[in-house]
C-alpha cells in the first residue's frame, strides 16, 4: 500500500505538495496563560486595523485577478513537468531504448556463454596435460627412487665383503701371542713433517 | 657394532712383561664381548709431562693402538678395569669415525 517514493519522484511530490501549510506554530512569548496583564495594557483592547472598502474592493480584485494567472501559470508548469516525465518512462522513444538494450543485453549473454564455453574446452585441454605431467613425473620419481635403493644395496654389500675381508685378519686367542710379538717387533710411527710447498716428510726419529 | 681406539700407554718394562700386560689387556677385551681387530704399536717414548700412577712416577712409557669393535656398554666397566691394572699408566677410549669423503676436503687451492 504505501510504495517507497525515491528519486525524481521526490522532486515532483514535492511540487505537487501545496503551499500554503504554515511553517511556524503559534508561542506564546514570555508570559503563559495564567499571567496576570501588564499594568500599561491594561485596559486595552484589540482592534483589528483600519480597512478603506473602496480600496480593499479594487485590491481583492487585482489580487485575485494576479493569483488566478500565477496559479494557472504554476499549474500549467507542473503539468509540463510531469508529462516529461511521463514522456520519458513510457514514451516511444523510452521503449526503442529499452528493446535495444535487452537486445545488447541479449548479445552480450551470447557473447558470455561463448566464451564459457571455449574457456572450458582450453581448460579441460590444461588440466589434461597437467595430470599427465605430473604422473610422468611420479613415475620417474619411483623409478629414482628404485636406483637409489639399488645403489645404497650394492654399496652395502661392498661394504660387508670388506668387512669379511678384514675378519680374516683379526686378532683371536690363537693369533693372539704370534700377533704381540709381531706389534713389539715393529713399531709404527704416524708421525710426519710437511712445509708450505708440500712436500712430506714421513722419516722422522722416533724416541 | 661402532668401532672403538684404545690407545694405551703401558709402563716402560721388559718385553716379557710388556707382553704379558698386553695379553692381559686383550683378553679382558675379548671376555667383555669385544672383537678385537688390530695391535699398533707405537714405540716407547718419552711422555710429554711426568705422570703419576698407582703412587709411581713415570718418564718414559709404551704407547698401544687397540682397535677394537664393542658395545658402548662395556666401555664403562673397561676403563675402570684397566685404571686399576698397576701396568697401565694411561688407557684411553675413543671412537673411530667412518672415513669422510675427501672429495669434499678444500686443500691448498693453487
Amino acid at each position: 500500500m504505501f510504495q517507497v517514493i525515491g528519486g525524481r519522484s521526490v522532486q515532483v511530490t514535492r511540487l505537487l505538495a501545496p503551499r500554503r501549510a504554515v511553517l511556524v506554530e503559534a508561542v506564546r512569548g514570555r508570559k503563559s496563560r495564567t499571567d496576570p496583564v501588564a499594568k500599561s495594557k491594561e485596559g486595552r483592547i484589540k482592534v483589528p486595523p483600519p480597512v478603506d472598502p473602496r480600496e480593499m474592493v479594487v485590491l481583492k480584485e487585482r489580487f485575485a485577478e494576479y493569483q488566478l494567472i500565477t496559479r494557472a501559470l504554476r499549474l500549467e508548469f507542473k503539468e509540463e513537468v510531469l508529462r516529461k516525465k511521463y514522456e520519458e518512462e513510457t514514451g516511444s522513444l523510452a521503449e526503442e531504448r529499452a528493446r535495444q538494450e535487452a537486445e545488447e543485453h541479449c548479445a552480450l549473454m551470447a557473447f558470455n556463454n561463448q566464451e564459457n564455453l571455449r574457456m572450458l574446452e582450453v581448460r579441460t585441454l590444461r588440466v589434461q596435460k597437467e595430470k599427465e605431467e605430473a604422473e610422468r613425473k611420479q613415475v620417474e620419481a619411483s623409478v629414482q627412487r628404485e636406483q637409489q635403493q639399488q645403489e645404497f644395496i650394492k654399496e652395502k654389500e661392498k661394504d660387508i665383503l670388506k668387512l669379511q675381508e678384514d675378519a680374516k685378519n683379526f686378532i683371536t686367542l690363537e693369533n693372539l701371542d704370534r700377533r704381540i710379538e709381531d706389534a713389539l717387533d715393529n713399531p709404527k710411527n704416524y708421525n710426519f713433517a710437511i712445509d708450505k710447498e708440500g712436500r712430506v716428510v714421513k722419516q722422522t726419529m722416533l724416541q | 657394532m661402532p668401532r672403538y681406539e684404545l690407545a694405551l700407554i703401558l709402563k716402560a718394562m721388559q718385553r716379557p712383561e710388556t707382553s704379558a700386560a698386553l695379553r692381559r689387556t686383550v683378553e679382558t677385551l675379548m671376555e667383555r664381548g669385544a672383537v678385537v681387530r688390530d695391535l699398533e704399536n707405537l714405540g716407547e717414548r718419552l711422555l710429554p709431562y711426568k705422570i703419576t700412577k698407582h703412587n709411581q712416577r713415570h718418564n718414559r712409557g709404551a704407547y698401544f693402538l687397540v682397535d677394537f669393535y664393542g658395545a658402548p656398554s662395556i666401555l664403562t666397566g673397561l676403563l675402570d678395569h684397566l685404571h686399576r691394572d698397576v701396568d697401565v699408566v694411561r688407557p684411553t677410549v675413543l671412537k673411530k669415525d667412518d672415513q669422510v669423503s675427501s672429495t669434499n676436503c678444500c686443500g691448498q687451492q693453487q
